[in-house]
């Protein structure tokens, strides 16, 4: 019984040293830390204490970054597809209104450049639009939105700002047929604008056109522009009709081989004018022909 | 109904030939649809329907395409007599021959039109082209069997409209006879 009474008071006095000691040790910690503090000194423990938390912060800051960008990337992407679609819709409409005003700026242009020439020519022209294309390859005519009833006469010449686009050889009411210039049955006196040297220019189809009756001694170079001579009263002098694309001289015979490129692009053409000045002579002229010798 | 039918789609025919295929490459929106309808017709229709249809399109093309009226109407009275005799007469009218012949005649029927031209308006036609004379062809050869197709399916489906259409009108009004 006694020898347990002094175990007990061992193990008390021993408890009570440690929390002593600890005690102390807590004094002394605060106490430390106290004077590293005092005057505001980034200390030793400072250091510790950030070097010891730096990189739990960093692990927890790298963990949150990567989930915004997991939200950035994933979760957000439902709505950006949202999004997305709207903006393709958007830009469908805008390149669908781009092309409009691109198409218009065109269409603008070319009509400006025909306003200022039917401004700057003399003679009445009557506007008309191309509505349908010869589909042969056989022959090259164009059907017209202008007839008889606006004053259109076969015979009469249809010309654009570029040059010759051909003669009217059929007409409706409201509608005519234009034989093209590049046909193979037609042919225009011309001349070659800088050398003055005159030729016929027929239609070679889809090839343009070939100009013929040239002498070899004749000074012809490519590039040089082929104008309409006007001899026989259908085409007014000085218009142009295109530009040599190739000159050829055979060793055989008098003349030389001349390619011309047409100046009017006769597969692109939407619109032309025609000349109705003419209406009054080609009339008089067919009523001549018509009328009988002995009067 | 089915002449008028097979007129009016000729009619569209050559507006889309002479407008909208004009946009198309050479090489693809070419085929010359309104001769594949000719031949066609030389095989369905009968020689009254066919003439007066071959006359409605040959009319039509001289209207809108070329200089000398009256060409087109010759071409395409004569192109559908020669199809239709060739396929009432021999085994050209069996279907596996059809097709070829299709391609055969164009370039044939080009051919003579070149000829009877350049006899009878010297310097009217450009140089005659081989390469686009066999293009044209094979175009219109491989074009000619879809199209076949097509106004197969609706000559069918305007034939059976019309006896359809027939045997409603000889219905007695006594239905308990």
């Amino acid at each position: 019984m006694k020898k347990k009474n002094s175990d007990r008071k061992k193990t008390q006095s021993f408890v009570f040293f440690r929390l002593f000691l600890l005690f102390l040790l807590f004094i002394i910690l605060v106490l430390i830390l106290l004077s590293s503090t005092v005057g505001g000194r980034f200390g030793f423990f400072h250091q510790l204490s950030l070097e010891a938390l730096g990189p739990a912060q960093s692990f927890f800051t790298q963990l949150s970054q990567g989930g915004v960008r997991l939200k950035d990337k994933y979760i957000a992407l439902w709505k950006v597809q949202e999004e997305n679609e709207q903006l393709r819709i958007e830009l469908d409409t805008y390149h669908s209104l781009l092309d409009e005003y691109r198409e218009a700026y065109s269409l603008n242009r070319y009509l400006q450049a025909e306003l200022e020439f039917k401004k700057r020519e003399p003679f009445p022209a009557l506007m008309a639009r191309v509505v349908g294309k010869d589909p042969s390859f056989w022959f090259q005519t164009l059907i017209v939105d202008r007839g008889s009833k606006d004053g259109v006469v076969v015979g009469m010449v249809a010309r654009t700002s570029r040059g010759v686009v051909g003669q009217v050889i059929q007409v409706a009411t409201n509608y005519s047929k234009i034989l093209l210039a590049n046909a193979p049955s037609s042919a225009i006196d011309v001349i070659v604008q800088k050398s003055r040297v005159r030729g016929i220019l027929k239609g070679a189809g889809e090839n343009g056109y070939v100009l013929h009756y040239v002498l070899k001694n004749a000074d012809i170079n490519v590039g040089d522009t082929i104008v309409t001579a006007g001899i026989g009263g259908v085409f007014p002098s000085g218009i142009t009709l295109g530009t040599v694309s190739r000159v050829y001289s055979n060793r055989r015979g008098m003349f030389q081989e001349i390619e011309v490129k047409p100046a009017v692009d006769f597969a692109r053409l939407e619109s032309l004018f025609i000349n109705l000045s003419e209406e009054q002579l080609i009339i008089d002229e067919m009523s001549r022909s018509s009328a009988p010798q002995g009067e | 109904m089915v002449t008028v039918t097979f007129i009016l789609l000729g009619g569209f025919l050559i507006v889309a030939e002479t407008t909208f295929l004009q946009f198309f490459p050479d090489w693809l929106g070419r085929p010359d649809l309104v001769f594949i309808l000719l031949v066609f017709t030389a095989y369905k229709f009968n020689w009254f329907r066919g003439l007066l249809l071959a006359f409605f399109l040959g009319w039509l093309l001289d209207v809108v395409s070329g200089v000398f009226l009256g060409s087109y109407l010759l071409l395409s009275l004569l192109l559908f007599s020669i199809v239709k005799f060739l396929s009432q007469n021999s085994p050209v009218k069996e279907t596996a021959y059809q097709i070829p012949l299709v391609g055969v005649s164009y370039f044939v029927v080009q051919c003579l039109f070149y000829l009877f031209f350049s006899m009878a308006q010297p310097g009217a036609l450009p140089p005659w082209s081989w390469s686009r004379v066999l293009q044209e062809t094979i175009i219109l050869f491989v074009a000619s069997l879809p199209c076949f197709v097509f106004l197969n399916w609706l000559y069918e489906k305007v034939s059976q409209r019309r006896l359809v259409f027939r045997s409603m009108k000889r219905r007695s009004g006594n239905r308990f006879r």
